[in-house]
């Protein structure tokens, strides 16, 4: 019993330092005292992470009384270290962030802890309703840090629109696990993975439509098109921290769960969702490369090319589905190459919007790499990262998608994801040109040493050794250890 | 050193660069420190031309594990046809860094750097992944230097030429990882080096259309007629050095990847494409060179000179015959020292005068007789001049042209007859005529002279004495030639 405890203890640290920096948050300390609050609480949470990791002697938490509710392997695990080190590089590169705009208050520590113990349970949710709860806690502390900015319109209706829509997928998921309990007689995903084993897709129309609405709901959450109205604007909207969770952290949670469910436990109604999927991906990449390409802030470009990048997870999930053995380690592979991309890449806008407070669109970004020539040059690796670029964490990423939908058969989506990764170039190259290639009338500043930017100048490096890393030089994993990660958090999905 | 000879080679300019970058070194640290990156890699080189073995086949050859999950190696390795683009490369980096001396601009030497050791990646590249990321970065320098250092419309102009570059990288991209992945199926290993993915057996749709992936990035590349629009823009708006890379070895780069990898992987496909190509290459021809009759600055002019002279080569590699293919590796040479030359000699025109147009300019002999015997040599022995190298190679291709066909021998002719018209006329506009405010006009000086000496030399010994260089790919061509043949001639 005393163990089971121990492997409670990483989401138990989370809940409890939400807790204590709830009954801070109006105490005299500094905004700064507080995030290094939070930072350690979440440090000693990944501290027991990694030392519980691969160590489980069962494989439920507390079975005796939660029965299967809870699972305990590895692709919970990888993907808790992963929203766990996201939250971590979100708190502490935007701490100038904090210190910079006045809005701010402790309670926003303790949002960003609870939105982080949602995730984390939502990883670990091996029921429906579990799932539902854990990923409402997500949800509810996610959409108050979205209209965290009280007084600004804009993020008043960011948050109203994404809360309205948000709300109502929710009710989906509700639906959907209502219909599953209907047929099943239970919402334990052990007993509906037996029902849907045990029986014909023809007799299980309802577990079908039950599972369909689930799905609606996570193609909400990573904002696939036609499910997509509420990105641009929620991201704009947002303030550059709670963008940059969103769109790193929050996105790989609810692969998380779609991937358990569908890699695992509707596995064998997969087939019945392929065209499905398929359009919709098409309709993801095409749409999200639309936004991209219209916008004129940095901000909403790169909004619009996050719902492109859910378009290349989708081709993955649809490969899944078509029997594709390398798809699954390749969503995994590249949701940890974009994380790092896209977390890098909002960490800079987040960086300048501290130091000069203006509205970033293309144009204020000229003569940027002659005033900060540095991170002019990070800028650029994230950018490329994200294009696609070879030599970059993200070419692997996009290679493996791609591999896994010609393995599949899809050679149309692998060309088309290959089109939308061309039209990509543009946008993101766009930015690189705004910064190189018009002079600046400002002096070259001073690169400013301290914890944020040597936390993204250590991203852009982690980009470019994933991306060429070699298993030549030893001790330092590269881009194979990233995909032995992949392949082992796969391996222990069952 | 000469262990791994070839890595040193390709990344000694990385590295030096890299050390450059993170010590803040001044720019005039700098510059020597490229001087000597680009000087120890020409001895490094010529070290390994005096060793190769002509009937060697692939030699100096390097392989080792780079991401193993998914079977990408790092596989180089040295050949006829690389050892002359790297000799090409390496001979052609010292004159542009002496031509770039004054220059205090940092990003342009690391940018070069970078760029030499991208193009000298891809052409020792022996696994296509690995042959990918090379082919792409090198793009990068490029870039940078025609949005940042160029002239006119240089920001669109950049942006232009790297998204028309990429559609045909993104579409060899997809054919790459098709045929990794049915190698994968085939023998349940993952693979990308030449070799393997050589042995791969498709029903003849498919080659046509994996073949239709690489040659779209070669013909882009080159440019065929249709796939150009990007050119004449990006040569008339680079800054010198990066004119010279693009015109001497990047175009070059198309060719020998329509070799490398079209003859390595599809020769039998490459038939079904080979009328289509011949076409576009002669349209190619009369096309770029009515352009370059009727263009007024100087720099688009030789860049669809350059066009018309790659069409020829391109032609040259589809007419799968010995005449034509020495011809065209020939050329290959001889068109890169010419065109490096002549682009060289527009940039010390611009320094000095400050355009490009012909209608600006004239009467250049009479105040500056040194630099207009330097500049007539490079514009003849584009055009042909015997006594020269280009002379030697487009005779070789004709001569070929006429044994496959008579009217395809007519046309290939015609290269020579329009060459001499733009050029000619081109001369007397500028060199000759009324002088036009060349009051101001300083002759060359001792450096300027320095690095177009080796030039002059290395165009009038191919020219001369063909006999020095071609033991040097003679045997090894004419077997690759036999295989391709074989190949074509059992699928028929």
């Amino acid at each position: 019993m005393i163990e089971q405890f121990l492997y409670a203890s990483p989401m138990a640290t989370v809940v409890l330092g939400a807790l204590v920096l709830m009954l801070l948050a109006n105490s005299t300390l500094t905004l700064s005292r507080l995030n290094l609050i939070a930072v350690s609480f979440l440090g000693l949470s990944l501290i027991l992470q990694f030392s519980l990791y691969g160590d489980k002697s069962t494989a439920f938490l507390f079975e005796t009384i939660f029965g299967d509710t809870f699972i305990l392997d590895d692709f919970a695990s990888i993907f808790d270290m992963m929203f766990t080190a996201g939250a971590m590089l979100t708190l502490l590169i935007n701490n100038d962030y904090f210190k910079s705009h006045t809005y701010f208050s402790g309670e926003y520590f303790a949002l960003m802890l609870f939105s982080l113990f949602g995730m984390m349970m939502l990883s670990h949710a091996h029921e429906l309703l579990t799932a539902f709860i854990a990923l409402e806690i997500a949800s509810l502390s996610v959409y108050a840090l979205v209209g965290y900015h009280k007084s600004n319109k804009v993020s008043s209706e960011a948050m109203m629109k994404y809360i309205v829509l948000g709300s109502m997928t929710g009710a989906f998921f509700m639906l959907g696990t209502a219909l599953i309990y209907g047929s099943v007689g239970s919402t334990s995903l052990t007993e509906i993975a037996n029902y849907v084993n045990g029986n014909s897709l023809d007799n299980i129309p309802m577990l079908i439509i039950g599972a369909t609405f689930i799905m609606l709901t996570i193609l909400f959450k990573i904002g696939a098109v036609p499910f997509h109205s509420w990105v641009v604007d929620v991201y704009h909207g947002a303030p550059y921290p709670i963008t940059m969770y969103m769109a790193s952290t929050f996105k790989i949670a609810v692969f998380a769960i779609a991937l358990r469910l569908y890699l695992v436990d509707f596995a064998p109604i997969n087939s019945f969702w392929t065209e499905l999927l398929q359009a919709v991906t098409i309709l993801t990449l095409f749409g999200g490369s639309w936004l991209a390409i219209n916008q004129s802030l940095v901000k909403r470009m790169l909004a619009g090319s996050s719902i492109v990048h859910s378009g290349y997870l989708l081709i993955a999930l649809s490969s899944i589905g078509l029997g594709s053995k390398v798809a699954a380690p390749a969503i995994m592979f590249y949701l940890i190459a974009y994380f790092i991309s896209a977390a890098g890449a909002f960490g800079i806008l987040s960086f300048i919007d501290s130091q000069s407070k203006r509205q970033m669109k293309y144009e204020d970004f000229k003569g940027f790499a002659q005033r900060r020539p540095y991170m002019a040059l990070m800028m650029s690796i994230f950018m490329l990262s994200l294009a696609g670029f070879p030599s970059t964490i993200g070419f692997l990423g996009k290679f493996y998608i791609f591999t896994s939908a010609i393995e599949s058969g899809q050679i149309l989506l692998a060309g088309l994801g290959i089109l939308t990764a061309f039209i990509s170039v543009y946008y993101y190259f766009k930015l690189i040109a705004m910064m190189y290639f018009y002079p600046s009338e400002e002096e070259q500043k001073v690169f400013p040493v301290n914890i944020s930017t040597i936390l993204i100048v250590m991203m852009a490096l982690i980009v470019v050794w994933g991306g060429i890393g070699t298993t030549l030089i030893p001790y330092i994993p590269g881009a194979d250890g990233f995909m032995e990660i992949a392949i082992e958090a796969m391996s222990s999905l069952r | 050193m000469m262990d791994h000879i070839l890595s040193n080679i390709i990344f000694l300019p990385l590295i030096i660069a890299m050390v450059m970058g993170v010590v803040q070194a001044p720019v005039k640290v700098l510059r020597l420190g490229a001087f000597f990156s680009s000087v120890v890699t020409l001895f490094l080189v010529l070290w390994l031309a005096y060793h190769y073995d002509p009937h060697g086949g692939m030699q100096f050859v390097e392989q080792a594990p780079w991401i193993q999950s998914s079977g990408f190696t790092y596989f180089i390795g040295i050949d006829f046809l690389s050892l002359i683009m790297l000799l090409l490369i390496t001979l052609l980096m010292p004159p542009l860094y002496l031509y770039m001396m004054h220059e205090k601009r940092k990003g342009y030497w690391y940018n070069m750097m970078l760029l030499q050791t991208g193009v000298t990646g891809a052409v020792l590249s022996l696994d296509l992944v690995l042959f990918y990321l090379f082919w792409e970065t090198m793009l990068l320098p490029i870039f940078i230097m025609i949005g940042k250092y160029g002239n006119g419309l240089r920001q669109y102009n950049s942006m232009k030429i790297i998204l028309m570059t990429i559609l045909g990288s993104m579409s060899m991209l997809f054919s790459i990882m098709y045929l990794g992945y049915m190698y994968f199926e085939t023998t349940g290993v993952w693979s990308f080096a030449l070799q393997d993915l050589a042995t791969l057996d498709f029903d003849a749709q498919t080659f046509i259309w994996l073949a239709a992936g690489f040659l779209l990035a070669f013909a882009i590349k080159i440019p065929l007629v249709g796939f150009h629009t990007w050119m004449a823009p990006a040569y008339g708006s680079a800054p010198t050095p990066a004119v010279v890379i693009m015109s001497s070895i990047m175009a070059k780069l198309g060719i020998y990847g329509i070799w490398r990898f079209g003859f390595g992987l599809f020769e039998t496909t490459l038939i079904y494409y080979a009328p289509t190509i011949i076409v576009l290459a002669l349209i190619g021809l009369l096309y770029y060179a009515i352009r370059a009759i009727t263009e007024d600055n100087l720099r688009r002019m030789f860049a669809y000179s350059s066009g018309s002279h790659l069409s020829l080569i391109a032609l040259g590699i589809f007419l799968t015959n010995i005449y034509a293919w020495s011809g065209s590796l020939y050329f290959i040479g001889t068109h890169a020292l010419a065109s490096a030359g002549i682009f060289l000699m527009i940039g010390l025109l611009y320094k000095r005068f400050k355009t490009v147009h012909i209608s600006e300019l004239g009467g250049i002999a009479g105040k500056a007789p040194k630099f207009a015997f330097f500049f007539a040599f490079f514009a003849l022995s584009i055009a042909g001049l015997p006594g020269t190298g280009g002379f030697v190679a487009e005779l070789l291709i004709i001569i070929g042209a006429f044994k496959t066909n008579i009217w395809i021998g007519v046309f290939t002719a015609t290269t020579m007859l329009s060459a001499m018209v733009y050029i000619f006329w081109m001369l007397q506009r500028t060199l000759f005529g009324t002088a036009n405010n060349t009051t101001e006009f300083s002759d060359l000086n001792l450096r300027e002279v320095i690095l177009l000496l080796p030039l002059v030399i290395l165009l009038i010994l191919t020219g001369i004495a063909p006999s020095l260089f071609t033991p040097m790919f003679e045997p090894q061509l004419s077997l690759f030639l036999q295989d391709a043949l074989h190949a074509i001639g059992a699928s028929k």
